[in-house]
Order: structure tokens, then sequence, then C-alpha cells
């Protein structure tokens, strides 16, 4: 408490300034005139007297200086002093402070905006309680390319009943569902069917109202609704006035109970949570019993003490007693298996490996940006030699000197951060737009004082760094001040680390631009990818059907004609080409697939069942969507009603089923257990009519989805998308299209308007966009590298001036001389770039996963990145060797 | 002066606070006096010592200061010892007590027995 108290009295001392001082000026004043008084009294003569208690005093002005340390806190005032002289100094070198300020804003901002994105998606853990605790399975059959399956009911009850490991299972049902507004409009909400032990397992509580529980289980509990945070937000302002209120969803009346805590919303962004009741096919036999069913998503919590490995064991060992005993239900050859992770690393997984990828790149450019800065200071540290020998020479301590290095250093980087943290503000925005795209945590991402701490220490780090870069010379004996500081050059070491720092430099530019090169070379192979269709001139609308299953089953009739209309009053507007009806778009996977047999061609026992999309088309399909005619014939308008159901393969399914033997004429049927789901004649044999060119529905850099075509008009009728092949800008017709729709169907929903084009970018766009930062911070890296080396050239030429000078007078000429300082930066491009390559070569292998018909290694981009480096190098370097060409022999000779 | 003593940091403190308590309020010149009287002369007492030291007491709540008229009337800044001061006095002259029996002890020969 009295240190408290004394550390008070003195910080209120650092403001006690002149009257403090008068005060303490008068009372000093007084002891000497009482002891001048005194020896008086003893009998000196007052001259004597007063020089006798001068002498005891010892000194007035040091006294009051020693109290003045006492009073306030020296070490502030020494600071703020040190900052005044630090930043006159810097004021004095305009060119020097804005080159290293702007170099360390780049490199700080870098770092500061990408971890703000690490931290809050990666590091941060999840809001939900104990989140931790939270793993989500997965099955998946990697032999038929499905990387996850999702579970069936039955399934998800093994777990329940024999799992040592998990103490809690949700399920989870993704179905989009149709929400009628109050005055009846329909629109589309993406539902979450949820068990009522979801929100306890997930560890989310209510903001208002309740989350669902045990008593919403069941086939009699009242149908309930819960909004998830964003929605409520979005669609109801807010409204704190929701609960108890009623909301549409598919046909059903559901009560608003409650709205849940803001958390991230996976696997998709739900918008509303319902329990199993409102949605009839949750409860319905073929979901409860059909072992194949799979239509749900697993999230659990750990037993206590329980890790997520054993976790996996207890999985492997469950599911393999599943593929013992429902062997129907796992074909052999099709790899059915289960895996286990923790929920925050399922959100995250296509964020992971780009986030930290790009962290390290901030990084390098930070790195880059120091040495960077090194160099500058190592530079300026010679002129400043001469200065930093008067200031020891006038008694100035080395620690003093270092501390004022430090305090310059330090408004520096500090400025340089301030600068960053807001180029990091600027930033972000984009950075969650990016992120978005990767992960659902994008919105959790935000500036918080962890963020600000580690970009000050960022700051303060780089100071500290810089300050013991430059060497004190304590010696005031040194010739420069003798010599009268002509001399300005680094000694042999200060130039062997000086090089060492472009060398570094120019190897992790080599590291970084290889990395950019390599996603840049992805972009290109993947753009040119055959889709199979013609991406140009098409549009695409999905015109969803309304209502539960069973009303569209029931009215698949009348939704057939309202389509087909549609289609027909489109066909006729001008600019229309081609309009088609088809059930999923173009290059869009659709809900249904199925394993498949061909009659008279038997897969091979232990194989993998062929696996196929079906895809609903009419006559003009093909041709709006630009996908060629193979073999046999294409759809036909006759191909509806009671005619024989009709199928066209496209290639790599024909291919698949019967080899090279023509296709055209043979039969195929669905098979498997998921049969039953769709009722009798579902598996009956069909007869293949025509083939077509495959299309890539699972994206670019996978291969072409197999693909069974029947006719839209034979249905199911479950939804539609209007493909338009237009003859002008496809998005112009967007708006006379939608109205033709909405005469057809005032009520009808429009979602997701694209073009092909944008379909087809969508693979592409989030690798676009990583691409593009990865290669901004190449070329950032490179632009602060290329002034760093040509800095070096530029002081090193300054430094020979005379030698070359003396070379020139021997006969040099200017051709020659350009020669040996290109020739100087040469070499340090040289083993930058050879060290680059091994970096290059260790680091491009964390790339992997991130690439598409290039391998980690390619020869190609390391080649053309190492001649880019070396050329824009070597045009760096021209500019101090063509000043060095420029010297004048006679001047260069009378300067020294 | 060369047989003059420094005065040891730490046992100024203890020495101002003991001379207040001995003769009640008293300015810098007066307390440099008596310690110097004390001390038969071997302390001598600069300003930059001193005042220092008084500072740093009453920065402690161990003395109070406050201008007065001395015995001459002139004007003086007069320190006093607070009650914290005096428990602070009790306790520094105990463990100072302490400290010298302590060196005391090692100080004293002694022969040791094998």
């Amino acid at each position: 408490v009295r240190q408290i108290r004394a550390l008070m009295s003195r910080i209120t001392g650092l403001f006690a300034g002149r009257r403090a001082d008068d005060d303490l000026r008068e009372e000093l004043q007084a002891h000497l005139e009482m002891e001048t008084a005194e020896n008086i009294r003893r009998g000196m003569s007052p001259e004597e007297a007063r020089r006798q208690a001068l002498l005891a005093s010892g000194g007035l002005t040091q006294a009051a200086e020693s109290v003045r340390d006492q009073r306030g806190l020296p070490w502030i005032e020494e600071l703020v002093r040190d900052l005044t002289v630090g930043f006159r100094s810097l004021r004095r070198m305009p060119g020097f402070s804005v080159a290293v300020i702007l170099t360390l804003a780049l490199g700080i901002g870098a770092n500061t905006a990408m971890f703000t994105v690490l931290r809050g998606t990666l590091l941060r853990p999840l809001p939900n309680r104990d989140g931790n605790r939270l793993v989500y399975l997965r099955q998946s059959a990697t032999a038929t390319q499905q990387n996850n399956t999702l579970f069936s009911v039955p399934e998800v009850a093994d777990y329940r009943a024999a799992s040592h490991t998990l103490a809690q299972i949700a399920e989870y049902s993704a179905m989009t569902f149709t929400m009628a507004d109050s005055d009846g409009t329909p629109s589309h909400v993406q539902a979450g069917i949820v068990s009522g032990n979801y929100f306890d397992v997930m560890g989310l509580d209510a903001v208002i109202g309740r989350v669902t529980n045990r008593a919403d289980d069941g086939p009699t509990a009242a149908p309930v609704t819960v909004l998830s945070f964003p929605f409520w937000i979005q669609h109801f302002g807010g409204d704190r006035r929701v609960v108890g209120r009623t909301l549409r969803v598919n046909d059903k009346l559901t009560t608003i109970v409650g709205v849940a805590e803001a958390a991230p919303l996976y696997p998709q962004a739900t918008d509303v949570f319902v329990n199993m009741v409102t949605s009839p096919h949750h409860l319905g036999a073929t979901m409860v019993t059909n072992r194949s069913h799979r239509m749900t998503e697993m999230f659990a919590r750990l037993k206590p003490g329980v890790s997520v490995d054993d976790a996996r064991r207890d999985a492997d060992r469950i599911a393999s007693i599943a593929h013992r005993d429902h062997p129907e239900s796992y074909p052999t050859g099709a790899h059915y298996a289960v895996s286990i992770a923790p929920l925050k690393q399922a959100i995250n997984e296509r964020a992971t490996l780009t986030f930290w990828l790009l962290m390290g790149a901030a990084g390098f450019v930070l790195l880059i940006a120091c040495a960077n800065v090194a160099n500058l200071t190592l530079m300026r540290g010679v002129g400043r030699q001469r200065e930093m020998l008067v200031r020891s020479a006038l008694g100035a301590s080395r620690w003093r000197l270092r501390r004022l290095l430090l305090t310059e250093n330090l408004t520096l980087s500090l400025l340089g951060g301030a600068l960053g943290v807001l180029v990091a503000f600027a930033g972000l925005k984009l950075l969650v737009a990016f992120a978005a795209q990767l992960t659902p945590r994008a919105n959790e991402i935000r500036v918080d004082g962890l963020v600000l701490a580690v970009g000050l220490a960022t700051s303060v780090a780089a100071a500290i760094a810089l300050s013991f870069v430059a060497r004190l010379n304590g010696n005031p004996n040194s010739s420069v001040l003798v010599g009268g500081g002509r001399r300005s050059t680094l000694g042999r070491g200060g130039q062997r680390f000086q090089r060492t720092l472009v060398i570094a430099q120019i190897a992790v530019c080599m590291v970084l631009l290889t990395g950019a090169g390599l996603l840049v070379r992805t972009l290109g192979k993947l753009q040119s990818v055959e889709t199979g269709v013609r991406a140009d001139h098409a549009l695409v609308m999905d015109l969803p059907v309304t209502g539960s299953l069973e009303t569209v089953f029931r009215n698949a009739a009348a939704n057939l004609a309202m389509y087909e209309r549609m289609r027909d009053r489109v066909a006729s507007l001008p600019g229309v080409r081609v309009a088609s009806l088809a059930f999923a778009a173009p290059l869009r996977k659709t809900i249904i697939d199925f394993d498949i047999k061909a009659d008279g061609f038997p897969t091979n026992p232990g194989d993998p069942p062929p696996h196929a999309q079906l895809k609903t088309v009419d006559p003009n399909f093909f041709a709006a969507a630009g996908i060629p005619l193979l073999e046999g014939r294409g759809m036909a308008s006759t191909d509806r009603d009671s005619a024989p159901i009709a199928v066209v393969l496209n290639r790599s399914l024909a291919t698949r089923l019967f080899g090279d033997r023509d296709p055209v004429g043979q039969r195929v049927a669905w098979t498997g257990e998921i049969l039953k789901v769709f009722g009798p004649g579902a598996g009956e044999w069909r007869t293949v009519v025509g083939v077509v060119g495959d299309t890539r529905e699972d994206g670019l850099d996978n291969q072409p989805t197999a693909t069974m075509y029947q006719s839209f008009a034979q249905g199911p009728i479950i939804g539609a998308t209007l493909v338009v092949r237009t003859t002008q800008d496809p998005l112009a017709l967007a708006s006379p299209i939608s109205r033709i729709v909405r005469e057809v169907n005032p009520v009808q929903i429009i979602e997701h308007v694209q073009t092909l084009e944008q379909i087809r970018d969508e693979t592409v766009a989030p690798r676009r966009l990583n691409a593009l930062f990865i290669v901004s911070f190449g070329l950032l890296a490179l632009l602060i590298a290329m002034v760093g080396i040509a800095g070096v050239l530029a002081f090193s030429v300054s430094s020979r001036t005379a030698e070359i000078g003396i070379r020139m007078s021997f006969g040099a000429d200017a051709a020659r001389v350009r020669r040996m300082v290109l020739g100087e930066g040469g070499v340090l491009l040289g083993l930058g770039v050879f060290a680059g390559l091994a970096g290059a070569l260790a680091v491009s292998r964390l790339l992997t996963g991130l690439l598409f018909g290039v391998t980690a290694h390619d020869p190609v981009t390391l080649g053309l990145v190492a001649l880019a480096l070396v050329g824009v190098g070597l045009a760096a370097c021209w500019l101090p060797a063509a000043k060095a060409a420029r010297v004048d022999p006679s001047v260069a000779l009378r300067a020294e | 002066m060369g047989d003059k003593l420094d005065v040891q940091q730490g046992t100024l403190a203890l020495m101002i606070l003991k001379t207040l308590d001995l003769l009640g309020p008293l300015h810098g010149y007066g307390i440099a006096r008596r310690i110097e009287e004390t001390s038969k002369n071997r302390l001598s007492l600069n300003y930059g010592t001193l005042y220092p030291a008084l500072l740093k007491l009453e920065q402690e709540g161990y003395v109070s200061a406050e201008w007065s008229q001395s015995e001459n009337n002139r004007r003086a800044k007069f320190y006093a010892l607070t009650p914290a001061g005096r428990k602070q006095l009790a306790r520094e002259t105990r463990e100072w007590q302490a400290t010298a029996d302590l060196i005391a002890a090692f100080l004293t020969p002694r022969r040791e027995t094998k």
C-alpha cells in the first residue's frame, strides 16, 4: 500500500512542474541562509560564511535535480524526451522515414489482417458450451466417390445403443422448406429437422423463448419452430414478439417457440430449426426403418475423458457390426466407412489449409519488410556514425545511445503498425467476404483487443530487432571523427550482413512467388477444363415446387402443365433461341442418385456398384445446354405419359456399364435398397435410346459425373429449372423471363438466376480469391525486395564512387562499369534464387491440396518464377548501375 | 573532510524519523544540523542527499511538510512525524537493532574447535 501511495504521489509529481520547483528553490535557499547565518554567528566573515555554506550544500542545482528525480518518474520523462528527439531526427529524414513506415505498415497490416481472420475462424473456441467436446460424424463410400452419404435413422440408432464414447447424439436433417408469408406469398427457407436434444447436445441456449427439448420428439408432439439468430434478425428484424406466433412451413402450421443463440451454422446456413413431426416424411416408415435411406447428419458430444481417437475406434467397431449384420446396405467394394472429426475442424475443413497458408505468406512478407528496414537502418547508421560519435564524446553512455536508437525505431514501427492496422481494417471486409466462401465462422471475424495487442507486439518486436542491427561504435577516438567524416561505408561484416539480408529477401520472394505461380497455373488448368456444356449465352433459373412432398406428388400433372406453359411462352420471347425444362441445372448435381445395373453386364463381385445421378430433361434441354448428342437420339416429345420410359446416358456412365459395346438398345435399371422409397416400378428395366457428352457436376477439379437422363414429362415432377439459350446477353433476359413466369403463376418462387458461366465459375471463384491473395502477397514481397536490392546496390555504388572513378580513369568504359554493378546484383540475385528454389521445393508440398493439374514441384512454374525474379531483379539493379556508369572520374577522384 | 562518512542508503530515513521524534517539527537545516551533531560531525549531509530523502518520506506518508516561521522569523518548511511515521520508526528501530546484533555476532572473533 505504501508503494502504491508513493507511486501515486510520484505520478502526480510528474505534473507538479513549476510551482513545486519554486517551492524547492525557496526551501534550499532558506537552508543556505540559515547555515550562512550560523557560520557568521561562529565568527566567519559574511563572504566566507556563504562560501562554506555553499561548499557544504554539494551544489544547489544538483540537489534540485535529484529531488526532481525523486519527485516524478524519471524514466517516463526521459522516454518523452527521447521520443521528441527521435521524432525530430526522423522529420529531418522524411524519405527514409516514409520508406520504413510504409514498408512496415504493409508487413504489419498483412499480418494483422490475416491474424484477425485466423483468430476469428480457426483459433477462437466455438461459441457453443464446451464446444471442444463436440464432434461431427461422417459416413462415406469412397469407392463410389460419395464423401458424405449421411446416416439413416437405423444407423443413428446403432450409435445411440452401442457407443461407449459418445455421451449424446443429435440428429439434423437438412431440407428446403416452403414458407408462406402472412399474405400467403411463398418463399424458400433452409430448414434443419432436428431431434429434441439437438440444442442440448450442441450446447446452445435460447436468446428468447426456448429451444427444442425431448418433449418435442415423436409423432404426437406439436410442430414447433426455433429461428436461427441471423434469420430472426434478417426476416423478423429482431422482433422479440415473434415467440408464440405461428409459421406455415411446407403446409404445416408450426409455433415459433424461440430464437437460438448465434453459433456457426453447419452443415448449411439454417434459417429455421423444426422438430421431426413438422416433416411427415421424417416420421414415415421408410425414413425410420430403411437402413439405406440416409438423410441425417450426426452431431455428438464426447463423454468426459474420452479422446477423439477413442471415439474413432468405437465408431469403427459399431460400423463393422452393421456391415456384418446388414450387408445389403453396404455393398462390398463401395468401401463404406465412418470418420469422426472435432466439430470445429469439420466446420473449418475447407478453410484451414488456405488460411494458414495465407498467414504464412503474410509472415514472409513481414520478414522481407523487416529485412528491408534493417538494410535501410544499416545504411542510415553509416551516415549517422558521426552523430553517434559526437554524442558519445559528449558523454552519452552506450546504453543511452542504444535507447535513442530504440525510441527512434519504436516511433517508426509504431507509426508503421498503426498505419498497418488501418490497412488491415480497410482490407477486412474483403477478407471476410473471402472467408465466408470457406467457413461459416466468417461472421465471427472481428478486430478485438488481442488482435490489436498482437499488432502492437509485432511493432515493438520489430523495433527492438532493428535497434540491435545498427552496430554502435563507442570509441570516440575513431578515425571517423578525426578524419572529418567523409568516409561513408560499412565495415566488411556489415556489408556481408547486408548482402545476406538481400539474398534472404530474394529467397523468401522466390518461395512466395512459386506458391502464387502454382495457384495461378491451377486456375489456368481449371479454366481450360471442358465443362461439357456451352457456358456462353445460357441463362438458368430454378422454379421450385412448393409444399410438402405429398402435395407435390398430388399436383404433379398440374405442375407439369404449368412448367410447360412457362417454357413455351418464354420460347417465343425475342432474344431466346431455345427454352427448355430440366430438373437440376446443367453443372448442378440433382438430389437423386442411385446404384445402377445393366442387363447382361454384371459387375465383378468386389467392385463398387455403378452409381449415377438422375436428371430429368425435356426434348430441348441438350440443345439449350449445349451438350452434344453422341449416339442414338436425345429426348423426344413422345417420351411422355404412358410411353415406355426412355433413358439417355452420358458417356462416362455408358462406358462404365457397357465398356466399348454399343449402349443403344441395352437395358438398365435402378437398384439397391433405396428403391423401396420410390415404390413398385422404380426398379424396372428401361431401354437406352442415346448417349450424350459428359458434364462435370462435381466441380471442374473432379471427374465427370455419371448421369442418367430421363424425360422431364415422365417425372417425378419435384421442381424445375428453366434453361434458356439466348442470342444476346443472357442476364438482360432475366427480368422479362421472370415476368412471364409470374404471369403464369403469380406466386412462383424464382431462385438462383444465373448464367451457365457463373455456375461454372463457382468451382473456380474461391480458388481465384485465394490465388489473388497469395499473388498480391508475392507481388508485395517482390516490390519490397526489389527496393531492397536496388537500395543496397545504390549504397554500394555511392560508397565506391572513388574506386569506380579510378577504374574509369584506367580505361574502363561506361558499359563495363554498368556490367560490373549489374554483375554484383546478379550474384545476389543468383544466390537468392538458388536458396529460394530449395525453399520452394520444401514448402510447396504444403500446397498440394490446393493444386489441380500441376504438381507441387512443377518445373515450368519454378523455371518461370526464377526467370521472372532474375529479370525484375536486374531491372531494379539497372538504376544504380546506370548511376555508376555516369560517374565522372575527375569529379569522383577530386571528391576524395 | 577525508574522514567523513557518506551516509548509507536506508539509514538516513531512520535518522530523520528519530530526529523528528525527539525534537518535534523541524526544518531541513535543523534536521541536517542535528544529524551532523549527533554523529559528532563524522557525517555530512549535502542537500542532494537530504532533500530527496525528505521528499521520499513525505511521499510515503511518514512525514508531513508545511511552511511556517522559524525561531528567528524566517520562512521555512517544517517537517513533522505522522502517526504512520511513528509506527514506521518503531518498526525500523526494531529491525535495525536485530540486524546490528546479527552483524555484531558475525564480526566478533571466535575460535572454532575441531
